[in-house]
């Protein structure tokens, strides 16, 4: 579904990315693994259409996507969870989750209004809080509206930067039955995690970013069963 | 009690225009994160048009709307592009510093134009006051704060009803975020500098259209109450900027009426260095 | 020397002393629309102190610098604390509160036949101490550079020393400042003070030279071009905003088909620069590199 091959980018004089090549399929899930620095984030801004590559090529769906701009890649069908969640603070939960679904707004109100009960029925905690402001909402409870914002636009590939970051163990697992869920209903997730563990344990494929290049991919089995990845990303002696 | 009342009355009704100035500053603030202190003087070159068309029409009312808004418009393009636009990757203070280049080439346009200074202008004669009881609403004021309120109306409306209007918000709560909704921000923040100076060439006609004269003076006038209006209510908030414009309508003309014209204008200033000095944001605004 | 080129050299450096106002405010990272209110409350005081009190001529201007400078230690009772855009319109406020103040401030005193003093709304008139005294308008002129030189020195030293650090490390960042050990509050207080003291010298400079001053003088277009002229020049030496004015009044004034276009001309100079050079003609790096340029002259 989503190809990139080769792709550079740069901060001015800095290499952030230095020629990644992945594959994303088709009503997977697909984890990117990392240390801080590596270039996780880069790589989906790039996706995503905010940061440009220097060169290499996106394809999704069989269309070229580099150089698309960030509101035109939504437009296709793919819809980002950013990494500090960056919900909108003083707006309602109710009114971010319709600013989600910003590009459907002009020919498919109903359709929208249909998604947002939906979303509430799938988030009830969501629905709880309805009428506050999202800035006042726990980690966790901005974690869930992030990625049910982002669902609004009825994406056909979802990234998600960094989801476990700062939250409660308990919550994090509870965002990854969530991210688990979506994808058994056919979402193609392209996830980006610190947490190994538990990305491998909901992805199909896996890869390894280390210091802006793909050093390993695979398998979770097979990166589980690598000494060197498995001793320094999962903490586990031997294989 | 009257005369509180009166005064009371008449300050909602003065307050309803500085509302809509602040309203124009607090749409670029809001959205752009920028401060445009070239947004009086704009109004100040509309107002002036409008006074020429006045006077080479006389009776075409419409006319005259419609050239202070234009002029008013057309300059509003000119900030944007030049120190806006231009300057998207400086720092803020950068943008702010442009506009107020603009601001002295406004002002001098303006006094170029001029064979006198002071110029009229035109103000419907059909209008009725009207009594309420003691109270009495001066037609101009009752003008000037009924096309207040209608404006201000159909901007709510087209803020918070319409697809345009989540995408404002949006971008004036986090741009980060709205882009990663499919929001242009670029556009946004144009669109918004449009509104902005519509606005206020609207405010400029009410305004002008009560005081039936324009001075070169209107552009730091308009930049002060505009300002105020913004700040009082809490900078980047609407609905903060209609309330701030009413308290300072209310403030004034309740200084006006007890302790005379040179207080009303000290008045103001001082509610603006209240707010300074005793509001938080005031103090965690970061330095420029 | 012409009349004409002496009276521009005293323009520009009375301008020049409410630029260098602007440009301390702005190393403390504030943008003031209103030195222009200490310009006035300098030249006031000034006039006050010799016209009425028949002090002598320095004497009287040093009272002027003194006055301001008070003026801005007072100012920043409030403003100490506050940044950003409530400090620009707080400036701005501040400069229109002057000038309404000053349109009823009557304060006439006999002084010989007549009554002197400020009249309200028709301002300050009477102020001859340099013509009664013999000074001649070279010799002020003269006076008026050297002094304009001495401050440039002053504030050079100041920006190099350890206060100017304190200045320059509030101007980029207050909290972090802070958790240095730097007192920003105070610092923030001298700065304006001193700030409103260059500005009421240039007050009470112009006023003996003119014989007058009004409330109108609190002009927010003195202001505005101040900081015009800071951002114009560069804001890596105090060299800086001196150039900036002798690049508008001394550049743009002697065009004499520029004559009512001077303010558009200039505007569209400061915005055109912004675009390419933000800091100005004379920012921190142009400045570093020439004076490491200058340094290995010397060798």
């Amino acid at each position: 579904m989503l190809e990139v091959r080769d792709v550079v980018t740069s901060y001015g004089m800095i290499q952030a990315l230095r020629g990644v090549s992945l594959t994303a399929r088709e009503g997977e899930v697909t984890c990117i693994l990392g240390p801080n620095g590596a270039g996780k984030t880069t790589l989906l801004y790039t996706i995503a259409g905010i940061l440009r590559p220097r060169s290499g090529s996106i394809t999704f769906e069989g269309r070229e996507l580099a150089g698309t701009s960030a509101p035109d890649v939504v437009g296709r069908g793919i819809s980002l969870v950013p990494e500090n969640r960056l919900v909108f603070p003083h707006m309602t939960v109710r009114e971010n989750l319709f600013a989600g679904a910003y590009v459907r707004l002009g020919r498919d109100r109903a359709g929208v209004e249909a998604d947002l009960d939906a979303m509430f029925a799938r988030f009830p905690i969501l629905k709880q809080r309805a009428g506050q402001a999202a800035g006042t909402l726990s980690g966790g409870e901005q974690q869930m509206l992030a990625v049910a914002r982002a669902l609004m636009a009825r994406p056909r590939l979802l990234m998600m930067d960094e989801p476990s970051l700062g939250l409660a163990p308990l919550v994090v697992e509870q965002i990854f039955q969530i991210v688990q869920g979506l994808n058994r209903e056919g979402i193609t997730v392209l996830l980006v995690e610190q947490n190994a563990r538990l990305a491998l344990s909901i992805a199909h494929h896996a890869y390894l970013l280390e210091q802006g290049r793909i050093a390993f991919h695979g398998t979770p089995s097979e990166v589980s069963a690598n000494e060197g990845i498995s001793r320094a990303y999962l903490g586990i002696k031997g294989g | 009690m009257v005369d509180f009342l009166q005064a009371l009355v008449d300050g909602v009704m003065l307050g309803a225009t500085y509302s809509l100035l602040g309203l124009g500053f607090t749409l670029i603030f809001g959205v752009l994160r920028r401060l445009n202190l070239a947004f009086g003087p704009t109004i100040l070159v509309g107002i002036y048009a409008g006074s020429h068309v006045g006077l080479a029409w006389p009776g075409a009312l419409w006319a005259v709307v419609a050239a202070t808004v234009v002029a008013a418009i057309l300059c509003g393009i000119y900030v944007e592009r030049c120190s806006f636009r231009a300057l998207a990757r400086q720092a803020p203070v950068v943008s702010m510093i442009s506009t107020f280049a603009v601001w002295m080439q406004l002002q001098e346009l303006v006094s170029l134009f001029e064979a006198s200074r002071t110029m009229p202008y035109p103000s419907p004669a059909w209008l009725p006051a009207l009594t309420v009881g003691p109270i009495l609403l001066r037609s101009d004021a009752l003008l000037m704060w009924s096309g207040a309120t209608a404006i201000m109306l159909a901007l709510f409306v087209l803020l918070y009803r319409t697809r345009f209007g989540t995408a404002v918000r949006a971008v004036a709560d986090s741009s980060e975020a709205a882009a990663l909704m499919g929001v242009n921000v670029s556009i946004i923040g144009a669109a918004a500098f449009l509104l902005a100076s519509t606005v206020g060439g609207l405010a400029g006609v009410l305004i002008a259209q009560s005081q039936q004269q324009v001075t070169p003076y209107f552009g730091l006038w308009a930049t002060v109450k505009g300002l105020t209006a913004m700040l009082l209510g809490g900078a980047g908030s609407l609905p903060g900027a209609v309330a701030g414009g009413v308290i300072l309508g209310v403030v004034e003309t309740q200084t006006l009426w007890h302790f005379g014209g040179q207080w009303r204008d000290l008045a103001s200033f001082a509610l603006l260095f209240l707010v300074i000095a005793l509001s938080p944001r005031a103090r965690s605004e970061p330095t420029l | 020397m012409s009349d004409y080129a002496v009276s521009l050299l005293v323009r520009i450096g009375v301008e020049a002393f409410v630029a260098l106002s602007a440009y301390l405010l702005l190393v403390i990272g504030r943008v003031s629309f209103g030195q222009q209110a200490f310009f006035v409350i300098g030249g006031y005081a000034a006039g006050i102190a010799t016209a009425l009190y028949g002090a002598p001529l320095a004497v009287g201007i040093m009272v002027g610098a003194v006055a301001a400078g008070v003026a801005g230690a007072l100012l920043s009772a409030v403003m100490a604390p506050v940044g950003g855009i409530y400090f620009a319109a707080g400036s701005l406020a501040f400069g229109e509160l002057v000038r309404v103040a000053l349109l009823s401030f009557h304060y006439q005193v006999p002084v010989g036949a007549d009554l002197t003093g400020p009249a309200g709304a028709d301002g300050f008139r009477g102020v001859r101490a340099l013509f009664t005294g013999g000074v001649s308008a070279t010799a002020f002129m003269l006076a008026v550079a050297g002094l304009v030189a001495l401050t440039f020195l002053a504030i050079a030293l100041l920006l190099r020393s350890r206060w100017g650090e304190a200045m320059r490390m509030v101007g980029e960042d207050e909290t972090a400042s802070a958790s240095l050990g730097v007192r920003v509050r105070r610092v923030a207080a001298l700065t304006m003070a001193g700030a409103g003291a260059l500005a009421g010298l240039g007050g009470g400079l112009f006023v003996h030279y003119v014989t007058y001053i009004e409330p109108g003088h609190s002009d927010v277009m003195l202001g505005v071009h101040s900081l015009a002229y800071a951002f114009i020049g560069g804001l890596g030496t105090p060299l800086g905003p001196i150039i900036g004015v002798a690049l508008d009044i001394g550049l743009l004034e002697s065009f004499r088909f520029l004559a009512g276009y001077r303010m558009i001309v200039f505007g569209g100079l400061v915005m055109g620069l912004l675009v390419v050079r933000p800091r100005g003609l004379l920012d921190e790096v142009a400045v570093h590199r020439l004076s490491r340029l200058v340094a290995w002259g010397r060798r």
